[in-house]
């Protein structure tokens, strides 16, 4: 695939994140049809923005031929979104603690951390087929 | 993203416009200041008043600056940090390490 696809509520694009916009622009317009807050709003796309930064740079690892895939959901209130790469997986436990002195003036490493605080619940299922992170927060 | 940078009694003043969520948006602002610091200025604000939300790779850039002013024997200072910015800085610990003020010209006043 050359450009991102939107499929009812999922879009699937090329591992580059200069489609990260695409995504931001197809996450906020659902949030907003569904009448979610501003700072909620904020708050997934800002968790979706870090993962599908993992899932280009980590996951697929830029390969243009392998998508990454973002669907989103609203039941009960809440909203979940889930992010597929076809990584090889990686083992949250071995991301170093961000908030260490050690590590507070490293450029990167606190995206997963970041995404557990901003959402309610964050599940991460990673196997040598690939990572899918789920993410839900209520409206 | 969009950026805008001026000039204030020797101090550069740096103002994105948008979100910083990566990709080549914040390759722009990466770029602009080292462009700025290897110029030889060693005082940088960063208006962050027109900035919607940025996520690590913004807050990376943030330290990537920090770091190489502080190495330069320059400095970094922020200034109208938005809520949602704010609380990124505090849930990260790295309100302990940029100096925020709440206009560009008490940021601009403290480089003096």
């Amino acid at each position: 695939m050359d450009k991102p696809v939107i499929s009812g509520n999922t879009i699937k694009i090329p591992a580059d994140l200069k489609y990260l916009t695409d995504v931001d622009d197809f996450i906020e317009g659902f949030l907003r049809d569904c009448g979610a807050e501003e700072s909620v709003v904020a708050d997934i796309a800002i968790s979706v923005s870090e993962l599908v930064n993992n899932a280009v740079a980590h996951g697929n690892r830029y390969a243009p031929d392998q998508p990454i895939i973002i669907t989103i959901d609203k039941m009960n209130g809440a909203v979940t979104i889930t992010v597929s790469d076809q990584g090889t997986g990686f083992n949250p436990d071995d991301i170093a603690d961000p908030l260490a002195n050690e590590n507070l003036l490293k450029e990167a490493g606190r995206g997963i951390f970041i995404v557990r605080s901003l959402m309610d619940a964050v599940d991460i299922d990673a196997s040598r087929q690939g990572t899918t992170v789920t993410i839900t927060k209520a409206l | 993203m969009q950026l805008t940078d001026r000039e204030q009694d020797g101090v550069v003043i740096l103002q994105p416009k948008g979100k910083i969520m990566g990709g080549p948006d914040a390759s722009l602002l990466h770029d602009k200041l080292h462009e700025v610091i290897e110029a030889g200025n060693k005082k940088v604000v960063i208006d962050l008043s027109k900035v919607d939300w940025m996520n690590s790779t913004g807050l990376g850039i943030l330290i990537s600056s920090y770091t190489t002013l502080r190495n330069n024997d320059g400095e970094l200072k922020l200034a109208n940090v938005t809520d949602k910015i704010q609380s990124l800085l505090t849930i990260t610990k790295l309100v302990t390490v940029f100096d925020s003020y709440d206009s560009v010209g008490d940021a601009v006043d403290a480089l003096k």
